[in-house]
């Protein structure tokens, strides 16, 4: 019972932790009588007692006409039968919805704390790998090392080859420009000799000419024979 | 106790000390106070999920600026519900039949909805009276009914409640005035007669709390058109 479940005067007041419920409500009987009532007449009447009491108290009223019997009780009977039957029919229902209820918001408040762990362990593990990721450093720097020599070789080697084709162009500027002289040089020569033979072809020499090769091309239609 | 009709409707009185105070205040003994635990005992539990559920289903159509009416408006659901349930019970008193309660509790909060709509939003509150797409002739007699059925408002909210649980309560009463008096004569009349006090009962029960939801809905309409 809740009364003798609750210590007063024993601490400092405090607002946490709340003295908890107790787990079951009174005993009542009949729905209505608490237990104690019974329990409070039974050394002196028995069992039977408050049942005794209670209707000769009742049988009093109604043959003194203390309590009339008129209209309001024939109500009274309704709307208490149909009070009784809801609570007998529904009663259950409803105190299993308000755990229900309760349920929810402990269940809500255990998922939190749960999620909580979960992850704190998740966080756990991952700090575990982290750590034997550590001890596999070196050979990490080693190839982070090599990559960056190779990286350097090929930049070298690069720049190497880009030296040595500007060298190379350079050099074949030259050899172009000597051969361009050259050729210059030749072709000048032979305009400068041909014009020279030209000029030096008098006329006469031209009429010669040209009797000779008349006289060679007959000898030659002679020899040869046109060809059918 | 020679009850006559009129017994259930007077308002109580001990020794001459009007006891309509303690009629109005005493449902609120019976709701518990929420304690600062965590987990509730089940009364309490089922009592927080029923506020917090009538506050939702009243604050969802209206916006922020009609949330500040959220306190009263479940107070005062939960009042009527309570004071109209605890008004079935036999040789209670039940306030709401009184129309001076009912007209105390509908014409102020009536009248804070226009008011509230006439001082932030005179032209969209005025507009109300003229609903959309009327012929233009028919635009001043409109009106007119328009500004009655505004003006019949808290009337109808407090007749409307006084009425059905004066008249559920009467034939209450009644009925079982019947009952009584055909017991000795015609017994199975009686019982038949006891037939329909119980599904009337079983009304009464629906009654009780869809007048009380009707009164803080129709209010809350009243809100939403004016907030």
């Amino acid at each position: 019972v809740l009364h003798s479940t609750r210590s007063l005067h024993t601490a400092q007041q405090h607002w946490a932790p709340v003295p908890p419920l107790p787990e079951k409500g009174g005993e009542v009987r009949h729905g209505l009588i608490p237990e104690e009532f019974f329990q409070f007449l039974y050394p002196k009447t028995g069992v039977t007692g408050p049942y005794m009491l209670g209707t000769g108290l009742l049988l009093y009223l109604l043959s003194k006409e203390i309590y009339v019997i008129n209209h309001e009780t024939v109500a009274a009977a309704t709307i208490l039968s149909v009070i009784i039957y809801c609570i007998k029919k529904y009663g259950a229902d409803v105190a299993a919805f308000a755990d229900k209820l309760n349920e929810e918001k402990v269940a809500t408040a255990l998922t939190v704390k749960n999620e909580a762990i979960k992850y704190l362990e998740t966080a756990i593990e991952e700090e575990k790998k982290e750590q034997w990721r550590v001890e596999g450093r070196s050979y990490l720097f080693d190839a982070k090392r090599n990559n960056v020599a190779m990286l350097l070789e090929a930049n070298y080697r690069e720049r190497l080859l880009r030296v040595y084709n500007e060298v190379k162009k350079r050099l074949d500027y030259q050899v172009a420009l000597q051969t361009l002289k050259r050729q210059k040089e030749q072709d000048h020569m032979i305009q400068w000799v041909e014009r020279n033979v030209v000029q030096s072809i008098t006329p006469q020499q031209q009429k010669e000419s040209i009797a000779k090769c008349i006289l060679d091309l007959k000898a030659l239609s002679k020899s040869a024979q046109a060809a059918v | 106790m020679n009850l006559s009709f009129f017994d259930q409707f007077a308002s109580p009185h001990l020794l001459g000390i009007p006891l309509i105070l303690i009629s109005m205040l005493f449902p609120a003994l019976l709701i518990p106070t929420p304690n600062n635990r965590w987990i509730t005992n089940r009364l309490s539990t089922l009592q927080s999920w029923l506020f917090n559920f009538i506050t939702k289903q009243l604050m969802i159509p209206l916006d922020k600026k009609g949330h500040k009416w959220a306190l009263i408006l479940t107070s005062l659901t939960i009042m009527l519900l309570t004071i109209n349930l605890l008004g079935l019970l036999p040789y209670t008193f039940t306030p709401t039949t009184q129309l001076s309660m009912n007209m105390a509790l509908a014409f102020p909060l009536w009248l804070a909805t226009l008011l509230t709509g006439l001082r932030y939003q005179p032209s969209a509150s005025l507009g109300h009276l003229l609903p959309e797409g009327t012929p233009a002739i028919l635009i001043p007699v409109l009106i007119l009914i328009e500004t009655t059925s505004l003006l019949i408002r808290p009337l109808a909210l407090g007749v409307r409640l006084t009425a059905n649980l004066t008249a559920g309560h009467l034939l209450i009463q009644l009925i079982s005035t019947a009952v009584t008096a055909l017991l000795p004569i015609m017994p199975t009349i009686s019982i038949l007669t006891t037939i329909i006090l119980l599904l009337l009962t079983i009304l009464e029960i629906a009654v009780a709390m869809i007048q009380a939801y009707v009164f803080v809905l129709l209010l809350s309409l009243y809100l939403q058109e004016n907030i």
